[in-house]
């Protein structure tokens, strides 16, 4: 068994509208800087025994399927940062 | 002449009205006025004797509770703030608008302005905790405090995800040393609740609940004062004997109260 | 299937439904997601035959499907029940049943009942106050902190569309068991514990950014909730009475405001009556709602201020079915037609007209505002940063029109659109097969009290209460964690008027184990607990509202048990003297593994004359004597105690209307003259758990004789701890009242035995019927126990 450092991201569907990102987005323009189409994210970071780094996707896919994202209305990004040598 | 207190509000704001209340209680003559007005110059913020950012979730309590609210006021009300608190008079920031007093900076207010150097940040539960809480006041401060005598063990309740209280041991020596600390988390006996949950309910460094600035006339706290006015307003009131409800007043009208006086005697 | 592309642009379809064979019919409503059945489109088809003579639009096909959804209509509340020979058993439940009740209570103090947004009551001589609770089961099962906090938002919308400022919302939520076997969940499922999470944390989510606090309800853990968790959201508010009229017009302008307009939510509504499939997460997509509760705050300051300055004629929200129910209905309400121009409505992308017409985006309302007032009302909504556009107006033609680009999409009769044809349904119910069960008695009482008072439906909630905010707006009286131990109140009281000392009290009762033996006492004993809650803080003159959760009506079976438990509606509010204000129904709760647990939930709202006479459950003063008042009868089918032994029973507990109401009638009487000290009812299991409560919420302990509690065929000891016998109360007895407390009771013809004393000592103490010492426990061990059962 190997031990995998993850990284995973958590976004809401594009086509749903993110009411943090909107305001957010509406604070920064009053700070007078022209920005646009803000979107507010969550990320997530921790270790996985696994056997190769295939599995360990498997696992991660299914941990964001199960608890970190719901498949309904969000999206997420798995990478596998790097592993104990 | 009735103290002239304006309560600000933002979207997001929800304590404004039983603020207002308990100040009017109080006797003061109190405004509730959205922020905009004030950035609009529809109105003077110097016209009034107290400011008081109320509680509430203000623009959801997005990126970090309090920080879209402040970002509005630094960038667009911050000089007419800062002359007000200069001018010595008071304002109240209670649990949202201390994190907002935190965030722009006037709190603690030490050192170089809009320097943040404290933090309210998430509670150690990791969840928002509504509960009554016993709180050690500091009488030595005149502005909020002074109907707090020494002993004095005081209940009010919190609401909160985002009031542990955070500082550097520098900045926490100081604000001991110059008895910046107004409100503290203790024991229902009045001893230190020493970070032991729910007595001290966010995880608060030296269990503190509220501070202020080193002049006295800034003040924020995470309970809300507004919530312990009545004596009907507290959770075992039922246990009180009928004729003293209409009379008496819960521990946190004092602090609007002392305000009020403050302002009669010092600002007036 | 015929049918012709004009392009405005975008592309519109209109389909020549005259045409249409009963198999077109059917293959344009499942390829268009309609959801309409062959009756319905048989209806449809016969209207443009005969009457328009033309092909019907898209738009106005999307508008039949929203407003004939059994969600927006209620097709089997509304409709005529047969039994399986087809003879006619009820028409028209919600007419016959519901409202007949009400109407037979016939209350001056109702203002409004089953026709508005929310139910509403008189307060004083100036508020009333106005309840609505809703059920958001479907949109939780796919997303549950987005579907609760939805759900909270929705039921706010429904209290300021009638005028009312919000003063609380309450929440009743029912789960599979958090130690549900992960892998015997049904795959496209989620489990019980991420549903709990999601679903608490999308309420607190909500109601703590509104400012509203969230002070009652109750949490059920069931395996009949597995796949098919149940969400109740309410919300209570209060209002001068003077400002609820409907004086809306032809020519008042329809203002749309709050959140843009986005494809969310779209098929919402005849989605929430379809079962839900292993593929309805796939599926559903489009019908996740996003919650945006600082949307909705602004939304309120806005409303009220309106109200205040009698800006607008009429007014409602956008819930199920968005913009095209929303202005039929209110078409409807001044017997005229509406138009609308699409091409006005704010929006946050590009959308089909029909999308327009029917999208669900959350904090929306909807004002009618006569013109002369609508530069006004558009400056408070600029102020308040609100987004606002004039749609339309209303019209004395009794049409809906519907423009996009100037090309008309929708002329149909107002009517015509809110009028189904009337839905006929077979229901059947067949007793369960179920028998006492026969066991020795118990050998170790504190034992067994310590494992119910740490049963997942006994156990405390303050876990997921203090993470709602149950304070703000300051007017929490009796909150729902009571007093520094946070002892389980009956109900909560509101004082909502600065200037009076008068109470609202609200109080929730729900039990739905007994539906596996019996839906109608379910019903009767949902309705009799909320009463009793609502009595013991001192609550009175009270209305109640009904919220039926259940399986799929087209199933004899699930329709005849529905009908059994509205039947019961009917026969104990008529019997306890109690108006239904509002209801609601979700019905189609079915999963792979099977109906929901047929769930009643019944709100009681009372008044409290004066909250410095409220009586809450601590116990107050060592020396004072308790006494139970009610019989105890062996009632343990479906009790927590038989569930805790592992079976359900058959003796379900009845309700005895007659001396149940004139026990409520003593205990507010006695209340009145001050001889309560505490009062708690007995309830999920038993006196054994009830006299707990009262000694974890205080400093005290209790000292308890079961010889002397009063009771017909009960000679075991269990059966007198644990029987959930209704109509039961606990009181506390001021000692300088009990010669008068007893006269009182004698002259109300009650049965009551002083069973005990509260002790100074914290401990519990409860001798046997052979006067042998039962239990023996130190309080504290009682309040771990009780205290530590859930974790959120």
């Amino acid at each position: 068994m190997v031990k995998f450092k993850v990284r995973v991201e958590v976004w809401l569907k594009d086509e749903l509208v993110d009411a943090e990102g909107k305001t957010v987005e509406e604070a920064l323009k009053d700070l007078g800087y022209d920005v646009s189409g803000v979107r507010v994210g969550k990320v997530y970071i921790f270790n996985v025994e696994s056997e190769s780094s295939s599995d360990v996707e498997r696992v991660v896919v299914d941990i964001c399927e199960r608890l970190l994202a719901n498949p309904v209305k969000d999206k997420y990004f798995v990478s596998v940062l790097g592993h104990e040598v | 002449m009735k103290p002239k207190i304006l309560i600000i509000r933002v979207a997001g704001t929800n304590c404004d009205s039983e603020t207002a209340r308990a100040l009017e209680e109080a006797g003061a003559s109190v405004q509730i006025v959205h922020t905009k007005r004030l950035i609009d110059r529809l109105l003077d913020l110097s016209s009034f004797h107290g400011l008081v950012i109320p509680g509430g979730f203000s623009y959801g309590d997005y990126v970090r509770a309090g920080a879209i609210w402040a970002s509005k006021l630094y960038s667009k009300l911050m000089d007419e703030i800062v002359s007000f608190a200069d001018s010595g008079k008071p304002i109240l920031g209670i649990c949202n608008g201390f994190q907002v007093l935190v965030e722009i900076g006037l709190l603690p207010g030490l050192g170089e302005f809009g320097l943040r150097s404290i933090s309210l940040a998430p509670n150690d539960s990791g969840k928002f905790e509504c509960r009554w809480v016993y709180l050690k006041p500091n009488g030595s401060n005149r502005v909020f405090m002074k109907y707090y005598t020494p002993d004095r063990i005081i209940r009010m309740p919190v609401a909160h995800s985002e009031g542990k209280f955070i500082a550097s041991n520098y900045i926490l020596k100081v604000f001991e040393e110059r008895k910046l600390i107004l409100l503290r988390y203790v024991m229902p006996n009045g001893s230190p609740a020493g970070g032991v949950y729910p007595f001290n309910p966010n995880g608060s460094y030296m269990d503190i609940a509220g501070i202020c600035n080193v002049d006295g006339n800034v003040m924020g706290l995470m309970p809300h004062p507004e919530r312990a006015t009545y004596l009907w307003q507290y959770p075992d009131f039922t246990s009180k004997i009928y004729g003293e409800l209409e009379y008496a007043y819960g521990d946190g009208y004092w602090i609007f109260k002392s305000m009020c006086d403050y302002i009669i005697e010092e600002i007036i | 299937m015929r049918y012709e592309v004009i392009n405005i642009p975008p592309e519109v379809y209109i389909f020549h439904i005259s045409e249409f064979s009963d198999e077109e019919l059917i293959d344009l409503s499942r390829s268009l997601r309609l959801n309409l059945n062959l009756v319905e489109l048989r209806s449809i088809r016969e209207y443009f035959r005969t009457k328009l003579n033309r092909g019907i639009f898209d738009l106005e096909l999307h508008s039949f499907s929203q407003l004939w959804s059994e969600h927006c209509r209620h097709k089997v509340f509304r409709g005529l029940i047969v039994d399986e020979n087809g003879e006619p058993i009820i028409d028209d439940m919600l007419k016959n049943y519901i409202a007949k009740a009400t109407e037979k209570c016939n209350k001056p103090w109702i203002v409004s009942f089953l026709k508005d947004n929310a139910g509403i009551i008189e307060f004083d001589d100036t508020y009333s106050i106005a309840v609505k609770v809703e059920t958001h089961n479907h949109p939780s099962a796919i997303d549950p902190f987005g579907g609760a906090a939805t759900g909270v938002g929705g039921v706010i919308r429904d209290i300021l569309g009638v005028w009312a400022s919000p003063i609380a919302c309450i929440d009743v939520l029912c789960f599979g068991p958090l130690d549900y076997p992960m892998d015997a969940i049904p795959r496209g499922f989620k489990h019980p514990k991420y549903l709990f999470r999601g679903v608490v944390k999308g309420i607190g989510f909500y109601g703590n950014n509104m400012g509203i606090p969230t002070v009652a309800g109750a949490i059920c853990f069931d395996e009949g909730y597995v796949g098919n968790v149940v969400v109740y959201a309410g919300c209570i508010g209060i209002l001068p009475t003077s400002s609820y009229k409907f004086s809306s017009k032809p020519g008042d302008k329809l203002i749309l405001m709050g959140n843009s307009t986005g494809r969310d939510g779209i098929h919402g509504a005849s989605f929430a009556s379809s079962d839900l499939k292993e593929d309805s997460e796939r599926i559903s997509r489009s019908a996740v709602q996003i919650p945006d509760p600082v949307e909705e705050e602004k939304l309120r300051r806005a409303i009220i201020r309106i109200r205040d300055e009698g800006l607008a004629s009429g007014i409602t929200d956008l819930g199920g079915g968005g913009l095209a129910v929303a202005v039929v209905e209110m078409a409807d309400r001044i017997g005229g037609g509406a138009r609308v121009f699409l091409d006005e409505v704010h929006l946050r992308e590009s959308m089909l007209p029909w999308e327009i017409w029917i999208s669900e985006s959350q904090e929306r309302m909807l004002l009618m505002v006569p013109s002369e007032n609508v530069d006004r009302v558009l400056e408070i909504a600029e102020e308040e940063d609100l987004k606002t556009s004039v749609i339309g107006e209303l019209t004395e033609n009794p049409f809906i029109d519907v423009y996009y680009h100037g090309t008309l999409l929708c002329h149909i009769e107002t009517s015509f659109l809110l009028r189904p044809p009337k839905a006929r349904y077979v229901a059947k119910w067949y007793a369960p097969k179920l028998h006492e069960p026969f066991f020795d008695e118990p050998m170790d009482y504190g034992d067994l009290l310590c494992k119910l008072l740490s049963s997942p439906n006994i156990c405390s909630r303050e876990e997921v209460i203090r993470t709602y905010d149950h304070e703000v707006q300051g007017n929490t009286v009796i909150k729902p964690l009571h007093g520094d131990y946070g002892g389980p109140s009956d109900a909560v009281v509101l004082k909502p008027v600065s200037n009076s000392w008068r109470g609202v009290v609200i109080s929730v009762g729900v039990k739905p184990w007994y539906s596996r033996i019996d839906p109608y006492w379910m019903a009767a004993s949902s309705i009799e607990e909320a009463l009793r809650n609502n009595v013991c803080v001192g609550g009175r003159r009270i209305a109640i509202l009904d919220n039926f959760t259940w399986g799929n009506p087209e199933k004899p079976d699930r329709l005849g048990s529905l009908v059994r438990a509205v039947k019961a509606c009917y026969d104990f509010a008529v019997g306890f003297d109690v108006p239904f204000i509002s209801g609601k129904d979700s019905l189609y709760n079915e999963s792979p593994l099977g109906p929901v647990l047929e769930t009643l939930l019944i709100t009681a709202v009372g008044i409290l004359p004066d909250i410095r006479r409220a009586v809450t459950l601590d116990f107050k003063y060592a020396g004072n004597p308790i006494y139970l008042i009610g019989l105890t009868l062996p009632e343990l089918g479906g009790s927590q105690y038989y569930r805790l032994m592992g079976y359900i029973g058959s003796s379900v507990p009845k309700v005895d209307v007659k001396s149940s109401k004139r026990i409520m009638e003593l205990i507010i009487e006695a209340m009145d003259r001050g001889y309560i000290k505490a009062c708690h009812d007995i309830s999920d299991g038993g006196l054994g758990v009830a006299i707990s409560e009262m000694a974890i919420s205080s400093n005290f302990g209790a000292e308890i004789y079961l010889d002397r509690v009063p009771r017909v065929d009960v000679n075991r000891n269990d059966v007198i701890l644990f029987s959930e016998s209704n109509g039961r109360f606990l009181l506390e007895i001021d000692k300088k009242f009990e010669d008068e407390f007893c006269e009182l009771v004698n002259s109300y013809g009650c049965n009551a035995g002083r069973i005990g004393f509260v002790s100074k000592n914290s401990r519990m103490v409860i001798h046997g019927l052979n006067g042998n010492v039962l239990i023996d426990l130190e309080v504290e061990l009682l309040r771990k126990c009780w205290k530590g059962g859930l974790k959120l």
